[in-house]
């Protein structure tokens, strides 16, 4: 059968060109979730028995099994399935749902520690194997210089991918069912003959390497596939085979490393496609084509990485971020908006709420209505997605980017990132008072500098000016030690196969982070409108303030404060600039923390602003928590003031609205949130989260979990089974604003 | 002017995305008041309507999308009318409409007059329905509500009228009789477009202990919302109004 029937020719035929075969060939929809089907009997039958299992991975401390047997890759496994013969899309990572995956390539001792996390030790085989090959962690390691160690122990940089794989990538995994394998593997092979003719120099040796690499592993994904009966070799002829295809090229990078985050893409107008083709020669109807979609997301909801305690910690509830990026406006103007992402909404509904996959919604204005309506409503009724801004990003990425982990923004294919942790800001702040001295072990951690004198109240002028040359510092060693670590990471732990649905010289970005942007606005604003003066303990160390009048806070849509937020951002972002970074990459910033804003509030001492030693920071760019006086759109306001030419890695903020604040019924609520978006949108904001719920039940659920099992919130960035956190996140997150009518 | 408190997301006070302002000062001493704290005329903060108007403007993107606006709440927002007809003029210039929610017991000189006519929405309250009643819980002048509304009447100014149900005072179908009895010449004439019922809660009662005022209803529960559903069904059934948000 010619699997490109009926598809109307253009550019895509001639090149690998995903996009441009979407934008010829697609139906935008404008019409409303009345067409949409229910779950069949089928997809509910295999659905509770995948209940089951969750239970039981429940009860054991939140792992089902680990394979501990043989390390991980594209082919270690043989076949898996749920239920032989009543799955439809096949594959699984290992040979059975939720057994976890040795994956020590990244770092042998990190999968050490999480195998003996849930009381497994690692076969001998494996590691007398490993012993005779370096991961990327020892990588990293042999070259890790004092200071960067250093800076790593304090908790100054946190999350640095230096232990697991790094994550963050999306490969275009669409372009497997349009094209099969074969042409895949034979465009390579021409990258690779037209590279050999350059110079070889340091770069164009390395991409030869990647290539070969990269074919290696498509190779081994045919025969991965081949083991499902599937041959993957052609392209995909019907809606079924795009959507297994699809996945098989997902699936093989989960087998093949443990990054955090790896996300799927913009898949829906995709396969909408091929649904309307099939629909069209009367072979599929909407009941199996939304039972296909149900089974592709039954199975992503089952990828699985096994963690230590100090990743769970930092990324809380077992989040994978099988992120997939829905609407969005193309930019001929028409909706990117397609039958097949109502969908993908209405998993939520046939199969419940649910994290994963982590539904991001790229908002735009010309959304169409019902679709705007449709989407407030499932955040009304399952908390569980995310809504980014389509007109600002698709002026920057065009209109075939989509959202790796929460709110990084990708061009499918054709853009990689080198992710890499945060920076604590506040403790720049604290270790730029304390001439360059970390104020919890007193380590001398930056270049000695003056310590600010005890009892005189701080000059705001002479505080920025300090915090200012310990935040170039920083962004160097930041940079540096990002370098350090994507080189190791392309030796030793690179992604053969998530890198070959790539272009072979992809655009790079280097991804950094910041925490604590709103206890340092707040900090340096108490500082320059209120007087703070400093108290040192018996070390000598400045450890607590005296702050003694009012200053404005972040999240009041104050000027005055706002603006100290921005310029941070904007200063911080080209301090790192400053920097080359590895293979030429483009830096990128990020204000995200996942749930890592407690572990960050952890390891900080006293800050200016009030906040106690220990005490988390807010989420992402989230003002603090309490100080949000004039409601909930000044304090959409304020965030929005976070230019995103400054944060193009994104702008976390996380909003909790009780559902009487919006209105007295669903349609009400949908269409008041509908607005909210709008509004916030237009202000070139980046990200929202959207809770509509009460604290009350938050309390409820942490006291009796059984009392709302599948409860899901959206935390920074992604969603979390609310069970699944820890009572100290819990508590975090039952104490930030609701925003509440009285 | 002198302003208590900003609440940028008042979905519920009016049509659309609401930004609440909450002006200090109110006259009346309401049995059931959940803002003891606005009742002071100096309880806030100064602004001149320049720098409110600014303030307020930074909302037009979400009252664009919604078709929102101000409402300038209380306290009583009519002891400022002057100062809101200042600002209205502001808000016209940008096509920013607003919405007043007032005890209506008020005073009709020029200025009130003036900031009414320039509202897109007047919410007005219809607290008690007997100048008896009206004066026992809320100390204020019954008449004064009837002239008001009957202004707003005669000028055509879209009007919804407002009742707190308290559990024990009014929550019976024969007390809301005589509230329906008042309202009805309002509503068949087409001045009041809908008649909305607020139940009565308990949590602005730590403010009372904050400022060290007696409640006078510190021993009565919050209406259940259910109670408060039906008694909304009851008055729609008997003035043929729409069903208005339900608080």
């Amino acid at each position: 059968m010619d699997a490109w029937r009926d598809f109307i020719r253009g550019d895509w035929c001639e090149k690998i060109d995903v996009s441009d075969f979407i934008r010829r060939n697609y139906t935008p929809y404008y019409g409303d979730a009345s067409f949409l089907s229910g779950p069949t009997e089928r997809t509910t039958r295999l659905w509770e028995h995948v209940k089951m299992l969750l239970k039981i991975e429940q009860e054991r401390g939140g792992v089902f099994d680990v394979d501990t047997t043989r390390a991980s890759s594209i082919l270690s496994y043989g076949p898996g399935y749920i239920i032989k013969g009543t799955d439809i899309i096949l594959g699984l990572q290992t040979e059975k749902p939720l057994v976890r995956a040795l994956n020590p390539f990244a770092g042998f001792r990190n999968a050490e520690q999480a195998c003996r996390a849930y009381g497994y030790e690692i076969d001998e085989r494996v590691r007398q194997e490993f012993s005779y090959r370096t991961t990327h962690n020892q990588g990293v390691f042999r070259v890790y210089t004092d200071t960067m160690r250093k800076a790593r122990h304090a908790g100054i940089l946190t999350g640095l991918p230096d232990a697991y794989a790094r994550g963050r990538l999306i490969g275009d995994y669409r372009r497997l069912p349009l094209y099969g394998m074969d042409r895949l593997i034979a465009e390579k092979q021409r990258d690779r003959r037209i590279i050999g003719e350059r110079d070889m120099t340091d770069e164009n040796i390395r991409l030869l390497e990647d290539i070969a690499r990269q074919l290696e592993f498509m190779n081994a994904l045919i025969e991965m596939a081949a083991q499902y009966g599937r041959d993957i070799r052609r392209p995909a002829e019907c809606a079924y085979e795009a959507v297994q295809w699809l996945y098989f090229a997902y699936l093989g990078g989960q087998k093949e490393q443990n990054g955090a985050a790896n996300s799927i893409g913009r898949i829906t107008a995709f396969l909408d496609i091929y649904f309307e083709r099939d629909m069209k020669e009367g072979t599929l109807d909407e009941a199996h084509a939304q039972e296909l979609i149900d089974d592709l997301v039954i199975k992503l909801r089952l990828i699985r990485h096994l963690r230590t305690p100090e990743y769970n910690e930092l990324f809380a509830g077992d989040p994978v971020w099988v992120t997939v990026s829905e609407g969005g406006t193309g930019t001929d103007g028409r909706t990117l908006v397609t039958k097949t992402s109502y969908r993908m909404l209405n998993t939520l509904y046939n199969l419940g709420p649910s994290a994963e996959p982590n539904i991001t919604v790229l908002w735009s204005k010309n959304l169409p209505r019902p679709f705007k309506e449709f989407c407030a409503k499932v955040t009304l009724d399952t908390n569980a997605i995310q809504y980014e801004n389509d007109d600002l990003m698709c002026s920057i990425f065009g209109d075939d980017y989509a959202i790796s982990c929460c709110v990084s923004a990708l061009r499918e294919g054709r853009e990689m990132q080198f992710f890499g942790a945060r920076c604590n800001l506040p403790k720049v702040l604290l270790m730029a008072l304390n001439g360059g001295r970390d104020e919890t072990e007193g380590l001398q951690i930056g270049p000695v500098g003056e310590v600010f004198p005890e009892g005189v109240p701080l000059d705001y002028d002479k505080v920025v000016e300090r915090l200012k040359f310990y935040l170039s510092w920083m962004a160097r060693l930041y940079v540096n030690t990002m370098n350090v670590i994507h080189y190791m990471h392309d030796k030793y732990a690179y992604e053969r196969l998530i890198m070959s649905f790539h272009d072979t010289e992809p655009n790079r970005l280097m991804a950094f982070g910041v925490s604590g942007l709103s206890v340092l606005a707040d900090s340096l604003s108490a500082i320059k409108y209120a007087k703070v003066t400093p108290i040192k303990d018996e070390r000598g160390l400045i450890t607590d303030f005296i702050t003694e009048g009012d200053f404005p806070k972040f999240g009041n849509d104050d000027d005055r404060v706002d603006s100290i937020a921005a310029w941070i951002t904007e200063y911080f972002y080209n301090e790192l600039k400053k920097t080359p970074a590895y293979r030429g990459a483009k830096h990128t910033l990020s204000v995200l923390t996942i749930t890592s804003n407690v572990v960050y509030g952890k390891k900080t001492g006293n800050t200016p602003d009030g906040r106690r030693a220990g005490e988390p920071f807010a989420p992402g760019a989230n003002p603090m928590h309490g100080r949000e006086l004039e409601g909930a759109l000044a304090s959409l306001n304020s965030v929005a003031k976070i230019d995103y030419n400054f944060c193009r890695d994104g702008i976390s903020n996380t909003f909790s609205v009780t559902p009487g604040t919006l209105g007295s019924n669903t349609a009400e609520r949908a269409e008041k949130l509908a607005a909210i978006l709008d509004g916030y949108f237009a202000q070139n904001a980046h990200h929202l989260n959207v809770n509509v719920l009460n604290r009350q039940m938050l309390i409820d659920a942490m006291n009796d979990p059984t009392l709302y099992p599948n409860l899901t919130i959206r935390v920074s960035g992604y969603a979390v089974n609310f069970n699944k956190l820890t009572r100290d996140k819990q508590l975090e997150v039952i104490s930030r604003t609701f925003h509440d009518r009285m | 002017m002198i302003v208590h408190s900003i609440e940028s997301l008042a979905a519920l006070e009016g049509e659309g995305l609401r930004c609440a302002i909450f002006l200090a000062g109110c006259p009346m001493r309401c049995a059931y008041c959940h803002n003891p704290d606005t009742w002071d005329p100096r309880a806030g903060r100064e602004y001149t309507p320049e720098d409110l108007f600014r303030k307020i403007k930074r909302y037009e993107p979400y009252f664009r999308a919604a078709g929102g606006g101000v409402t300038f709440s209380g306290g009583e927002p009519l002891l400022q009318a002057g100062e809101i007809v200042r600002l209205g003029r502001l808000l016209a210039d940008e096509n920013i409409s607003y919405t007043i929610d007032t005890s209506g017991c008020v005073e009709l000189d020029e200025d009130v007059k003036a900031a009414v006519r320039g509202a897109e929405l007047v919410i007005c309250d219809l607290k008690f329905p007997d100048a008896g009643t009206f004066k026992e819980y809320t100390g204020g002048d019954f008449s004064r509500v009837l002239k008001f509304l009957d202004f707003l009447a005669a000028e055509k100014i879209r009007t919804w009228a407002r009742t707190v149900i308290v559990p024990g005072i009014n929550d019976k179908e024969e007390e809301l009789d005589r509230y329906i009895e008042v309202l009805r010449p309002y509503v068949d004439s087409g001045a009041v477009e809908k008649y909305q019922l607020l139940g009565f809660h308990t949590m602005g009662f730590f403010k009372y202990e904050k400022l060290g005022i007696k409640n006078r209803l510190e021993n009565t529960p919050a209406l259940p919302a259910e109670r408060l559903s039906d008694l909304q069904g009851y008055v729609n059934d008997r003035l043929k109004t729409p069903s208005p948000a339900i608080l």
